[in-house]
């Protein structure tokens, strides 16, 4: 038997969020929408569950058929990701290949994550990539203004020792293992450049 | 509209001329940075340098007969 929910007059996000809950529960279902928003934004979402959707309209009514998909609907659903955005430095250029246009790719990422939203919330560098946060560096600028925007970068001090660039750290602070470690696991996505 | 520090975008046939191009700034002490090729200019994925325009002159003396420019832009 199929569930008809009544979602004419009210607004956004309401009749998407009850679409969903009938989902949820289980079985087909119909809603009945009196705009086009309300009308396309419950149809995407029935599809981001698995599910299918076919509308008939008529006289500024529209009602949205949803038909569960054969899959079980829970598999379907992503994991959102809450939580920080994490990008990873592990090498001093983007990508492998040629070593110099390696370089140039990462100076524009730089450049370009300055320019760009969302903005991530942490920097990691590691191995090579604490090369890019020491005095003398091409992005050494790009990095600093990242830090005045707020983003935290986080650069490996094992790493900084090993190459003998302590001293010369110009960007972000001295992290350990462990808290390279926590900031990674505790992320909602971590970017590995 | 060109102040002092306003900047320009010279854009490049290829990343190698934009390679060979940073090289001669950087022997001439020409201030400079490599950016993506900005989106309102051209939504390819190329390389171009950006630079003061007050060096506007010097820029394009520097890369006479050396690296061909395709376009000097406003950022």
């Amino acid at each position: 038997m199929k569930r008809e929910i009544d979602a004419r007059g009210l607004a956004c996000p309401e009749p998407v969020m009850l679409a969903k809950k009938a989902i949820d529960e289980g079985g087909n279902c119909v809603i009945v929408v009196d705009n086009e928003a309300a009308r396309d934004n419950v149809c995407r979402m029935a599809k981001s569950q698995g599910c299918t959707a076919k509308v008939e309209e008529g006289e500024g009514i529209f009602s949205v058929y949803i038909t569960a998909g054969g899959e079980s609907i829970k598999s379907k659903e992503t994991a959102p990701s809450i939580g920080p955005t994490v990008v990873v430095f592990p090498s001093d250029r983007m990508g492998h290949g040629d070593d110099e246009l390696g370089e140039i790719l990462i100076r524009g990422f730089l450049y370009a994550l300055g320019e760009v939203s969302p903005k991530p919330d942490t920097l990691i560098f590691f191995n090579a990539g604490v090369k890019l946060a020491v005095q003398g560096s091409e992005v050494l600028e790009d990095l600093n203004s990242l830090e005045e925007k707020g983003i935290t970068l986080l650069v490996c001090g094992t790493c900084l020792d090993f190459y003998g660039l302590k001293e010369k750290l110009g960007a972000g602070i001295i992290s350990n293992m462990y808290d390279i470690a926590e900031t990674m696991l505790s992320a909602g996505k971590v970017i590995r450049i | 509209m060109t102040s002092e520090n306003s900047y320009l975008v010279a854009l490049f046939h290829s990343t190698s001329g934009a390679l060979m191009a940073e090289k001669l700034f950087k022997r001439e002490g020409i201030a400079h940075k490599i950016i993506p090729v900005p989106r309102h200019i051209s939504s390819d994925c190329g390389v171009s340098l950006r630079f003061f325009a007050s060096e506007r002159e010097r820029v394009e003396a520097t890369l006479a007969g050396k690296v061909d420019i395709q376009n000097i832009c406003p950022l």
